[in-house]
């Protein structure tokens, strides 16, 4: 501890010199306090300055240099500055101080970008993104071909396993989702058609609207939050770990091994996932229907038979793939494009759900557009 | 001669498995000593038992004058403040770049000015042997040897009494390892550090260490200066510096 009313430096010229007498404990707890000290100093760069060592009780490198470095702001010469009376420790000390900082100028602060740099850089990189997942799928397609001609290569088991996870355990979750909006669906419309005793144009409704629309767009953000979340942590971590170079190793494709799999696994149950949402939707608004607006099973079943058409669920069934594989494609591009840390797992796992449900959304708008010229 | 770090007839047990059955030994202030031993003998275990992420089942382990058993949070956390801990791979937080690294524990445990942590935080990478302007990359861009470095910089931050290194060269190429260990070197003897580290590495051994310590079947087999350990007649040992026969003499102790 600083002996109490003691400054940690002293000033006082002798002979032509500037005498620094260091003194009681020069500890990194009293840094602040040694800085203020020794920039309050009326200190003239020219002048020779003497450290006098006799009345120091300790020393460590930081304070050291916290005195050094101001001297060197002040542009005192390296060789203006020498020591007398130190302890052969503190002496050492110090002079492996002076020597590294010497090759120390200081870091530039970080500055942070501009909100226009970031807007620029983050369109910049999603440029980038979207030309390495066009090289992704390129890849991507032509192991697909090379698989077509030797089939027995096709990884079955890691298909079926992936299927597993992606589909049969989705089922709960789907389907209680799907059916809740088939309930809310139902219950809003209901209130508006009773108004005009038009109850029945609800079966209409729901059937049109969970078919078509409701359920493949759910479906594909739960399966893109779930399954595209997860592919891209597994592949990401096994990059990390250097599974995947060891894959290359062995002779054999990441892509193959990896990557196809999980494709064909999502690519085929995302219309089964979709068809669960069908009918837990239909089967939420008939609970309503059935329970608020007065219209009996029977009749409900009948109406929907009447009026929902085929092509409404076949669109919606045939949007199910084509989610798939852009929510496929980009969980392992994301997965296969981790850098060698922690962090970056995470990072692209989110970046996998938010372009996944983004892609997902678009690719709805082009599906309504074109069917609405098809006049389907 | 004032006692750093004191094990007292340590045993330690893992359910059936006994790592330790009575180790003693004292490291002295200002000694660069090495624990050696086959793998699975518990050096790493010992090192974790001294800075207290590790309870000895019995038997007390004194760390700066303080018993890590019985000491609590707040001592531990005062204790912690006085001895630097590498870890193999050096442990640095992914999330931070090498600056930020460096200055957790200035920002956490001292009250230094922000305006004097960036220059602190340049002279600590220069104290280490790096260019201050790697302090702006993630520790992700490191090669091994200079994660290592990083972190040795975080350790030595807060101005510890004595340094703990677990396996400091493993993993780096045979000339990153000896820039370390004259690195480790002269730090200990310009900043008066206690040094006590794991190693498989003899050539760390044979050119930066005071004292050896063997441990073997839960013991202490061999405890003194390298070359009286290496002239030792335990098989394990006689085997251990055999490895390096032909060359042994050039450089020992």
């Amino acid at each position: 501890m600083d002996p109490p009313g003691s400054s940690p430096i002293h000033l006082s010229s002798e002979a032509g010199a500037d005498v620094l007498y260091l003194q009681g404990s020069w500890r990194l707890d009293h840094a602040p306090a040694i800085a203020a000290a020794v920039a309050a100093l009326p200190l003239r760069p020219g002048r020779t300055c003497m450290l006098d060592g006799s009345r120091l009780q300790e020393l460590d490198t930081t304070t050291g240099f916290v005195l050094f470095h101001h001297l060197d702001e002040l542009g005192f010469a390296a060789n203006a500055i020498a020591t007398r009376r130190m302890d052969e420790h503190h002496a050492r000390l110090l002079s492996l101080v002076h020597e590294r900082m010497r090759c120390a100028p200081v870091p530039a602060p970080l500055s942070s970008p501009s909100a226009v740099q970031r807007v620029g850089r983050a369109t910049l990189r999603m440029v980038r993104d979207l030309a390495a997942h066009n090289g992704f799928v390129g890849q991507t397609a032509l192991e697909l071909l090379a698989l077509l001609k030797r089939p027995q290569l096709f990884r079955l088991r890691e298909m079926v396993a992936q299927f597993e996870n992606a589909t049969i355990d989705a089922i709960p979750i789907v389907a209680l989702v799907t059916f809740l909006i088939g309930v809310v669906f139902a219950y809003l419309l209901g209130v508006q058609a009773q108004r005009y005793g038009a109850t029945i144009f609800v079966v209409d409704g729901v059937g049109l609207a969970v078919c078509r629309e409701l359920s493949p767009i759910l479906v594909a953000v739960i399966v893109a939050g779930r399954s595209g979340a997860a592919f891209t942590a597994q592949i990401g971590s096994m990059k990390v770990q250097e599974e995947i170079d060891a894959i290359s190793t062995l002779g054999l494709s990441p892509i193959q091994v990896l990557v196809i799999p999980r494709l064909v696994a999502l690519a085929a149950g995302l219309p089964m996932l979709v068809f669960v949402g069908d009918l837990a939707g239909i089967a939420g608004g008939m609970l309503i229907s059935t329970a608020q607006l007065g219209i009996s099973i029977p009749s409900f079943v009948n109406r929907l038979h009447g009026t929902l058409d085929l092509s409404a669920v076949v669109i919606g069934l045939a949007k199910a793939p084509v989610f798939a594989v852009f929510i496929a494609m980009i969980a392992c591009r994301m997965g296969m494009s981790v850098s060698r840390d922690a962090r970056s797992v995470g990072d692209h796992t989110t970046s996998t759900v938010v372009q996944s449900i983004v892609w997902v959304i678009v690719l709805d708008a082009v599906f309504a557009i074109v069917l609405q010229i098809l006049d389907v | 001669m004032n006692a750093v770090l004191r094990f007292d007839s340590i045993v330690t047990r893992f359910g059936r498995n006994l790592v330790h059955d009575g180790v003693t030994f004292t490291i002295e202030r200002g000694e660069v000593a090495a624990l050696i031993g086959g793998s699975g003998t518990g050096k790493s275990v010992l090192l974790k038992e001294a800075i207290g992420l590790l309870r000895p089942t019995a038997g007390r382990v004194e760390l700066l004058g303080q018993d890590v058993g019985s000491a609590d949070e707040a001592q531990l956390n005062m204790l912690r403040r006085r001895f630097g801990m590498l870890f193999q791979d050096g442990a640095l937080f992914s999330s931070l770049s090498v600056a930020e690294n460096i200055a957790v524990p200035f920002r956490e445990h001292t009250h230094t000015p922000e305006s004097l942590i960036a220059p602190l935080v340049g002279f600590k990478l220069s104290l280490v042997g790096l260019a201050p302007e790697v302090g702006d990359r993630m520790p992700a861009q490191l090669s091994g040897g200079m994660r290592k470095r990083v972190a040795l910089a975080r350790a030595l931050a807060l101005e510890p009494e004595i340094l703990f290194l677990d396996e400091p060269t493993s993993g780096l190429d045979p000339i990153g390892a000896r820039a370390f260990d004259r690195l480790i070197r002269t730090l200990a003897d310009s900043l008066g550090l206690t040094v006590l580290l794991v190693t498989h590495d003899l050539d760390t051994l044979l050119s930066i260490i005071d004292r050896a310590i063997a441990l073997a079947d839960g013991k202490v087999i061999a405890d003194g200066p390298v070359a009286a350990v290496a002239a030792s007649d335990n098989p394990w040992l006689k085997d251990y510096f055999a490895a390096r026969a032909p060359q042994g003499a050039r450089d020992g102790t």
